[in-house]
């Protein structure tokens, strides 16, 4: 037992499994983000689906949809899980093929993602506070691009590509020898489970 | 052994017993990080046990009733039967654009019914119960004009521009069941009526018409037809339909 378990926290630390879950997790955002996107064309190519509720409609009415949260840089948010996702799958792919990035580059992909996983959640507080529907594939986006953010970081600080001061970087180092992340993700995501649990849970299991 | 090789072996126990001091610090971390997740397990499979017991008997179970004045289609029939235009509207209590087009059209419709032109037929729907922070406000809105238009149907019209007029924002709980008995009050219903409107009476008739509805393939609410035929015009603007409503008379 204490072997396999040794064996899996090796395992754990290798690129296979760092970029696969990568790549496995930009794919399921990148799906999402094309369900919403479509929701969003479609909305707006046929002005009556805008002033109507439609129950096709992922997100809620058009009132909504139509809100200034949905739109925030004057297109879909979507849009962005289209032009991003790719260069992550991208970025995962090629690292699984052997290709090592400069630091710099991953320095940036962790720069720009970080923004992004920001962006994510606070959609996700919008969508819980002030629009109130459960959008399952707003969640999808919402856990994915954590496991994307968790693992880019993961491979970012096992490889040293962050600009931090020498000893910050040997305490994240053996934090992630310890599994400290994998604790702290999987407490996280049971978090909003048990968020979205309680407050819909009436909805969904009811 | 020679000094270098002696050296390096010793720089490496060094490193080594460093990482397991460090892991050894770690240790408390870690166990606290699984007990919260253990702890969390438990919290999520309680709050999913409560969620399902939560489900009301009532509205899961119980028996099939259709109001008095409903149509087979799963309509609530407002005006005089005989009226020549038969108006359907499809709506849903918690949709913002059916607010906008009651706010439009209320006053010309309550006028076209008391002249008799227009026989009204309701389709109260419940699929934006999803939009009601799991108090399925559309379900519990639906199932009190039903209650009203099968006990107190002269006062059925009056009690639907209520619920419009003090229409919740979508997403949040809705209205409450004491307010929107209150409403019903003030629309003139009759206590006895006010009393059994939170009795769950016509919800399964309400989730039967919905989907019924639904397989008919109407997508969206507000969606109107005069005399069968889907109202295409501007549902927001006052005239409009009154004008479409007026014509169709006119070809009888």
């Amino acid at each position: 037992m204490s072997v396999i378990l040794a064996g899996f926290r090796q395992a754990r630390h290798s690129n296979v499994w760092i970029f696969g879950t990568m790549l496995f997790s930009a794919c399921l955002s990148l799906l999402a983000s094309f369900v919403l996107s479509i929701d969003a064309v479609r909305l707006a190519a046929d002005p009556d689906t805008a002033l109507s509720c439609n129950i096709n409609s992922v997100i809620s009415c058009g009132a909504v949809a139509t809100s200034w949260q949905a739109g925030l840089f004057g297109f879909p948010n979507a849009f962005l899980g289209l032009v991003a996702e790719p260069v992550v799958i991208t970025i995962a792919v090629a690292s699984l093929g052997g290709v090592r990035f400069p630091r710099w580059f991953m320095f940036a992909a962790q720069v720009v993602y970080t923004l992004g996983v920001i962006f994510a959640y606070w959609l996700f507080y919008q969508s819980i506070a002030h629009i109130g529907a459960l959008c399952p594939w707003c969640l999808l986006v919402t856990v994915s691009t954590t496991l994307v953010f968790t693992t880019l970081t993961h491979v970012n600080i096992r490889d040293g590509n962050l600009p931090v001061p020498a000893r910050l970087r040997s305490t994240l180092k053996s934090a992630i020898e310890a599994d400290l992340d994998a604790i702290a993700v999987t407490i996280w995501l049971l978090l909003l489970a048990l968020l979205v649990v309680t407050k819909y849970g009436s909805q969904l299991f009811g | 052994m020679g000094k270098q090789a002696r050296d390096r072996s010793r720089d490496l126990r060094k490193a080594q017993t460093a990482i397991a001091e460090q892991r050894g610090k770690r240790r408390p971390l870690v166990v606290g990080g699984i007990t919260v997740i253990v702890v969390l397990l438990v919290a999520i499979v309680v709050a999913v046990v409560n969620a399902v017991g939560d489900r009301d008997p009532a509205t899961s179970s119980g028996a099939l009733v259709a109001p008095k004045s409903a149509t087979a289609a799963g309509a609530l029939v407002l005006g005089q039967a005989a009226a020549p235009v038969r108006l359907e509207v499809y709506l849903d209590y918690m949709c913002p654009f059916c607010g906008r087009f009651e706010q439009a059209n209320s006053g010309e419709l309550d006028k076209l019914m008391a002249d008799g032109t227009v026989r009204l037929e309701l389709y109260p729907l419940s699929f934006l119960d999803r939009m009601s922070e799991g108090s399925r406000y559309s379900t519990r809105a639906a199932n009190a004009v039903a209650t009203v238009a099968d006990r107190a149907p002269e006062k059925a019209a009056a009690f639907n521009e209520a619920l419009f007029d003090n229409q919740p924002q979508e997403g949040t709980e809705g209205l409450s069941n004491a307010r929107i008995a209150e409403l019903a009050q003030q629309a003139g219903v009759p206590q006895d009526v006010v009393d059994v409107l939170d009795d769950h009476i016509f919800e399964p008739w309400i989730a039967k018409s919905t989907e019924a509805v639904f397989d008919t393939g109407i997508s969206s609410t507000p969606t109107v037809k005069i005399n069968g035929e889907v109202f295409k015009g501007d549902l927001y603007t006052v005239g409009a339909l009154t004008q479409a409503v007026i014509a169709a008379k006119g070809q009888q």
